[in-house]
C-alpha cells in the first residue's frame, strides 16, 4: 500500500512538471517541449516600406505597374529569375549620365531562394497597412489594431520572448533601426506589464548615432580610467541612486549589466575609430540609408555576435511619390540583404552556418496608383489597407533549412506576417513557451508548422 | 489752514496705521530648497539636455544643439548609456566649467554644497555631507570632473 501510494505521488509530481513550467528565479521559464534550437542565432530583416508583390517575388517590373511590357528580377540576391533587358533606372549612374542605368552586381553566387524557403503568398490579416502597425506585427507577432503611434507595442516583442525564456542577455538582442522617425525606437521592447524594458533589446539607429550628429555629439565622448576613474564614479553614483531610491525612480534602461554598458561604450568608441580610419565594411554600394543601416548591423553582429537581431529598412516607402525611386530603393534592399547574409559567413566566424535569416516586408502596396507622376512618367503607388496591401513574402535561410523550396501561391496563401516571431521561437528553441504565453494573434503559429 | 492740518493729520495717522512692524529675532537668514523627496517626476530628454548643459557649462545651449543631441539620445535604446556617453562628450568641451582640483580639496564641504545646490537643487543632509567629506578626502584619484559626471548621470538628476 505505502509503495503504491509513493508510486502514485511520484507520478503525480512528474506529470506536474512536465505539464507546468518552472519559473527560475532569472524569469527564465521552462516549459515542455518546443525542440533544441536549430541555430543559435537569427538575423531577421524587415524589408520593410512597403513592397508590392509584382515587382518583387512576381517579377514583373513595369508591367503590372507602368503597363509597360518589360518584365524581369531586380533583386537577384535574393530571387531566382532574369533581369529585365529594357528601361533599367534601378542601378547607379552610369558613366555616360544614364541615371540608374548600372545594375548593381549580384553579391551572392546562389539567390536566397535557392539556398532557402521562400513562402510566396504570406498575409498581412488584420489591421491597417500601416509602416509602425506593420513592424510591430513583424516583432510582436500580433496585430495592434488599437496600436497609437508613439506607444510602443502592446503585446510583447520576440526581443523579450527571448530575454525571458530564451535566458538572453541584453546584449544578445539588438534591433537596428534604419532611422528614429515613425517611433521606430520604440519597437525594442513593448509596454507589457509582464515584459517591458527589463527584457528589451539594444536599439541603435546608427545612421544618426554614427553619423553627423554622432560625429558632433558622441565621437570622442570622455573614456576614464577603470579603476582610478570609472571604480570611484560607480561607486558615488551607488551612493547617489541608493539614497534617492526610496523617493524616486530610475533614468530608463534596459537591464545591462555594467560589463555590458562598459562594452556598448567600447563598441560605439570602436566604429567611430574604425570609420576615421576607414575599416568599415559596407555594401559595395552604399548610396541611401538603409544600406548604411546595414552596414552598421554588420558591426553589431561582428562586434556582439548576438542571438537575435532584426534590421530595419525602409527606402521603398518613396513609392508614395516616384516609383523610379522605388525600383531603385527595391533593388537596394535586396543588395544590403545579399552584403548581410555574404557578411555572416565569410566574415563572424561564430554565426556561420550557425544563423537563420528571415526576411519579410512589414506590409505590400496598392494595387492601383495615386496618381502621381514622377520624372519617367511611371505611376507612384500608395498603401491603403487594400487586398494587393496586404500580399507579402517570407523567405528564411540557414542550417535546417531546406533549400529551393518555393510555398502558396496568391490563391492558396501560406503564412501570416504574424508567424515570424514563433518562427524565431521555434528557431532558437523556446516555441511552445511564445505560443504558450497568450500574446501572439489568435492564428499565429511557426512557419515551420505550415510546411 | 485748519481744515489742511486737520487733513494732514488724517493722512499720517492713515499711512502710519498701515505699517507693519518688523521683527528681528537676531537668526541668521537661510536659503530653503527643497529635499529629493519631492522629485517624482522625469525630466524629458529635452529638459535634461537642456539643464545638464547649463549646469556643466553655466551657459544655455542653442537651440540647434538641442535637436541635435536629443536626436543622438534617441537613437541609442539604452538611456542610461545614451546619458552617460552624451555627458561624457560634454565634459571633454574646452569651456566646461568646472572647478579645479585645488579649489575642491580646498573646501571639500564647501565643493558638496555647492555641487548638491549645482546639480540637485537642494542641500546635502548631514548624512550625505559626512559621506561625501569622507570619500572626497580618502580617494586622492577623486576629481571633480568624476564627481559631476556621477552626480549628472545619477537617477536623482532625471528627477524634478
Amino acid at each position: 500500500m505505502k509503495r503504491r501510494k509513493f508510486l502514485k505521488k511520484a507520478a503525480i509530481t512528474a506529470a506536474g512538471s512536465i505539464a507546468f513550467p518552472y519559473l527560475l528565479p532569472s524569469g527564465r521559464l521552462f516549459a515542455s517541449g518546443g525542440g533544441p534550437p536549430m541555430a543559435e542565432h537569427v538575423v531577421f530583416v524587415m524589408f520593410a516600406g512597403g513592397v508590392r508583390q509584382q515587382e518583387a517575388v512576381e517579377k514583373r517590373y513595369l508591367s503590372e505597374s507602368q503597363g509597360l511590357d518589360v518584365e524581369g528580377n531586380i533583386m537577384y540576391n535574393m530571387l531566382s529569375g532574369e533581369v529585365p533587358e529594357l528601361k533599367i533606372v534601378y542601378g547607379t549612374d552610369t558613366p555616360d549620365g544614364q541615371p540608374g542605368g548600372q545594375p548593381i552586381s549580384p553579391i551572392l553566387q546562389t539567390p536566397l531562394d535557392q539556398q532557402g524557403i521562400l513562402f510566396k503568398e504570406v498575409r498581412f490579416s488584420s489591421a491597417g497597412t500601416g509602416h509602425f502597425t506593420g513592424l510591430s506585427t513583424g516583432v510582436s507577432g500580433y496585430y495592434g489594431t488599437t496600436q497609437g503611434l508613439q506607444q510602443r507595442p502592446l503585446h510583447p516583442t520576440i526581443f523579450e520572448y527571448a530575454r525571458r525564456f530564451g535566458g538572453f542577455k541584453a546584449t544578445d538582442t539588438w534591433f537596428i533601426g534604419n532611422g528614429i522617425g515613425n517611433s521606430t525606437p520604440l519597437l525594442n521592447h513593448s509596454e507589457h506589464r509582464d515584459f517591458g524594458w527589463e527584457y528589451g533589446a539594444n536599439f541603435f539607429a546608427p545612421t544618426i548615432t554614427f553619423g553627423e550628429k554622432g560625429e558632433q555629439h558622441l565621437k570622442g565622448f570622455k573614456s576614464f580610467h577603470p579603476e582610478e576613474e570609472l571604480e570611484p564614479i560607480e561607486q558615488m553614483r551607488y551612493f547617489l541612486n541608493q539614497n534617492f531610491l526610496q523617493n524616486g525612480g530610475r533614468i530608463p534602461h534596459l537591464n545591462n549589466t555594467e560589463e555590458e554598458k562598459e562594452d556598448i561604450k567600447a563598441f560605439i568608441r570602436e566604429v567611430f575609430d574604425r570609420k576615421d580610419m576607414g575599416q568599415l565594411l559596407f555594401p559595395p554600394v552604399t548610396d541611401n540609408g538603409d544600406l548604411a543601416t546595414v552596414g552598421y548591423a554588420t558591426e553589431i553582429l561582428r562586434y556582439f555576435k548576438p542571438k537575435l537581431t532584426v534590421v530595419n529598412m525602409s527606402a521603398v516607402d518613396s513609392c508614395h511619390e516616384s516609383y523610379t525611386s522605388y525600383l531603385k530603393a527595391l533593388h537596394r534592399a535586396d543588395h544590403a540583404v545579399g552584403f548581410l547574409w555574404n557578411y555572416i559567413q565569410t566574415q563572424v566566424p561564430e554565426m556561420a552556418n550557425n544563423t537563420v535569416l528571415i526576411v519579410m516586408p512589414e506590409h505590400g502596396r496598392n494595387l492601383n496608383s495615386n496618381g502621381i507622376l514622377d520624372e519617367n512618367d511611371w505611376f507612384a503607388f500608395d498603401h491603403d489597407s487594400d487586398a494587393n496591401s496586404r500580399r507579402i513574402f517570407t523567405m528564411m535561410a540557414g542550417p535546417g533549412i531546406d533549400g529551393g523550396l518555393e510555398l502558396g501561391s496568391e490563391a492558396n496563401p501560406i503564412g501570416d506576417a504574424s508567424d515570424v516571431v514563433p518562427t524565431i521561437a521555434e528557431v532558437l528553441g523556446f516555441k511552445n513557451e511564445v505560443l504558450n504565453s497568450g500574446w501572439l494573434h489568435s492564428e499565429s503559429k511557426s512557419l515551420f508548422d505550415q510546411i | 489752514m485748519k481744515r489742511l492740518v486737520y487733513i494732514f493729520s488724517a493722512c499720517l495717522f492713515l499711512f502710519a496705521s498701515c505699517k507693519e512692524k518688523t521683527y528681528y529675532y537676531e537668526v541668521n537668514d537661510i536659503e530653503i530648497l527643497p529635499n529629493n523627496s519631492g522629485k517624482t517626476k522625469q525630466k524629458s530628454v529635452e529638459q535634461f539636455i537642456n539643464i545638464a548643459y547649463a549646469n556643466l557649462n553655466q551657459k544655455a545651449l542653442s537651440p540647434d544643439q538641442l535637436v541635435d543631441i536629443t536626436d543622438v539620445i534617441a537613437s541609442i535604446g539604452d538611456k542610461q548609456i545614451a546619458f552617460e556617453t552624451i555627458i561624457a562628450k560634454m565634459i571633454t568641451a574646452p569651456d566646461v566649467a568646472i572647478p579645479p582640483d585645488s579649489e575642491m580639496r580646498a573646501d571639500v564641504p564647501l565643493f558638496v554644497v555647492e555641487t548638491y545646490k549645482r546639480f540637485y537643487v537642494r542641500f546635502p543632509t548631514e548624512a550625505e555631507k559626512t559621506f561625501w567629506v569622507n570619500y572626497i578626502n580618502s580617494h586622492p584619484t577623486v576629481t571633480p570632473e568624476t564627481v559631476y559626471f556621477a552626480f549628472a548621470t545619477s537617477d536623482e538628476y532625471y528627477y524634478y
